[in-house]
């Protein structure tokens, strides 16, 4: 199941706790998802639990983020109604919706 | 919205800033695109602030669509910032490709399960958001100074690392420092950091498991096991987490969308385009600086960079050098004699750690192409009808015809033709690119235009 506990992504020993600005919040399928103003919408992914953003167009699968640098198209999500986002390179900002259920496109 | 530079630099790592920093000498006008966040390339990635050289424009989270050449350049590019996405074209008199390098794509079974990534990717996580992998089920597999350097920093950071899973070659080192004895005097700051690392690495008490074989990933939705042979006997291992590192090879995306000449680096087992020493390709406005231009890491990056940046100011304004303050000519000269002196020491690095075989651990069944869930099977009874060319398994295949445009499955298909025909890698080739370069929305398009039309407007 694509988890939202026990998270893999914990962070570093050495990162700072807390961060000057404001929080920042994504909503991902309709739910609060915190992140960091460094975060690109993959690594807040990751770091809130999930496993995968969307599904294989042809194989109808699961299919999550390989290469985190804008080469592998494994972490394609939906990005403010737009299908088909490379979540790797998308920068966070308070609000942005994202969904992680709908099927990808076929580019 | 369209512009005019003197000079577009493709790629903001090491080569594409040190490019920027000297043309910003000559005060040439300089526009820098990078699709990341922020400048710094993967090496340096989230650690650098923005360049602020003058006559230097600086373009983050900047998408190349498509690149354009003849007696000049044209770049449409798309931008995503705050206030939405703007697709703008900037001509110019020289283009800069910085684009570095990529990981090398590993075939075995259950590669495209969720919880499967790079090695690069891995530390890509730690450095972009300070994130490591921790708890029980985390496996990294390869070889290679990054994979050391990556369990390096998840250890030290609070991570957790399960087993490393050994992938080298038999024979690697003895064959090294035989190919190689130059390599041992030739950078001597360069094998002593990798010597530390080694030493970390064995002083860590991790469990490594050597002489792999049969590597598969397993799980339904996503990874859930990683089973293998280490030296003679089956394991199967429990797993979140498996990262994969078997080398970097150029990313030559770009440099093949303009058919620039590219020749085979049977050392790297990739494609890289051809360039003189200081980066010029075979087109008289486009130079290649860094790794993309074949690996040999971020110090010569660095000096490619500056060596590419000082050659495009001679070119384009032989006359500017006068108002430098300092002799172009002794700095290229300097700077070739150092990269031509620090070579071999990354010759030792690819004889050190050489490319797997490209069906080392693969089946039948196992994908080539993720994007268009094509299996080695397909390709090779693509082969058996006829196919012997990259191109003509994709017209049979689709093989490299998905949302990646071909980044990830083109070379381990050039190679797989190789072996299969036995002809050269240099002769099969390489998937043809087509523009746009990234998949791109009509709306994008539309976006050009209609602010051409705000444009003469304005004019009228």
């Amino acid at each position: 199941m694509n988890s939202h506990n026990d998270s893999l992504w914990q962070t570093a020993n050495s990162a700072t706790a807390s961060e000057p600005g404001g929080e920042i919040v994504l909503q991902v399928n309709g739910q609060p998802v915190a992140a960091r103003s460094t975060d690109t919408v993959a690594t807040a992914l990751l770091r809130a639990g999930y496993a995968y953003f969307g599904y294989h167009v042809k194989t109808g699968r699961p299919l999550a983020p390989g290469c985190l640098m804008g080469v592998c198209f494994g972490c394609l999500c939906t990005i403010d109604g737009r299908s088909g986002m490379q979540a790797c390179l998308e920068p966070v900002r308070d609000g942005l919706v994202i969904s992680t259920d709908s099927n990808q496109v076929d580019a | 919205m369209r512009d005019r530079v003197d000079v577009l630099i493709i790629g903001s790592g090491p080569a594409g800033l040190a490019a920027a920093e000297e043309l910003a000498r000559y005060r040439l006008d300089v526009c820098l695109l990078d699709e990341q966040l922020g400048a710094g390339g993967q090496i340096w990635r989230n650690t650098m602030p923005a360049p602020e050289w003058p006559g230097v424009q600086f373009n983050p989270s900047s998408t190349v669509v498509d690149v354009d050449v003849d007696e000049s350049v044209s770049v449409t590019w798309l931008q995503t910032s705050i206030a939405g996405r703007v697709l703008r074209n900037t001509q110019a008199r020289a283009l800069i490709i910085a684009t570095g390098a990529m990981e090398r794509p590993v075939l075995f079974p259950g590669a495209q399960l969720p919880g499967v990534m790079g090695v690069g990717a891995v530390q890509g996580v730690f450095k972009q958001s300070g994130l490591v992998p921790r708890g029980h089920g985390v496996i990294l597999a390869g070889h290679g100074p990054l994979l050391l350097l990556t369990a390096e920093q998840i250890l030290s950071h609070g991570g957790s690392i399960d087993a490393v899973l050994e992938l080298s070659r038999p024979g690697a080192l003895a064959n090294a420092i035989r190919r190689c004895p130059s390599a041992l005097i030739s950078d001597r700051g360069l094998l002593h950091q990798g010597l530390q690392l080694l030493i970390k690495f064995r002083q860590s008490g991790i469990r490594v498991l050597k002489k792999v074989t049969a590597l598969q990933a397993c799980g339904s939705d996503q990874l859930e096991q990683v089973q293998f042979v280490s030296e003679g006997r089956s394991h199967t291992l429990p797993a979140r987490l498996l990262a994969v590192h078997d080398g970097v090879f150029p990313n030559t995306q770009l440099t093949r969308l303009l058919n620039l000449e590219h020749h085979w680096n049977e050392a790297q087992q990739s494609f890289a385009p051809v360039t003189r020493a200081d980066g010029l390709s075979s087109h008289a406005c486009v130079w290649i600086a860094g790794d993309g231009a074949g690996i040999a890491g971020v110090d010569l990056a660095v000096k490619r960079g500056k060596l590419t940046g000082i050659s495009v100011a001679q070119t384009l304004e032989p006359t500017l050098s006068r108002q430098v303050a300092f002799d172009p000519l002794a700095a290229m000269t300097q700077l070739k004699n150092d990269i031509r002196r620090r070579l071999p020491a990354r010759h030792f690095v690819d004889a050190l750690y050489p490319a797997l075989p490209v069906e080392h651990f693969a089946t039948p069944d196992t994908i080539v192409c993720r994007c268009e869930a094509i299996r080695l099977s397909a390709v090779h009874s693509a082969i058996a009808s006829g196919a012997i060319g990259p191109n003509r398994v994709k017209t049979f295949t689709r093989c490299g015809m998905g949302a990646c445009q071909g980044r990830q499955c083109s070379t381990p298909l050039t190679r797989i033709i190789a072996d299969a025909t036995g002809r050269s890698a240099e002769k099969v080739g390489a998937l043809r690119i087509r523009p746009p370069l990234k998949p791109t929305l009509i709306g994008d398009y539309l976006s050009l235009h209609a602010s051409e039309l705000d444009h003469s407007d304005a004019n009228a």
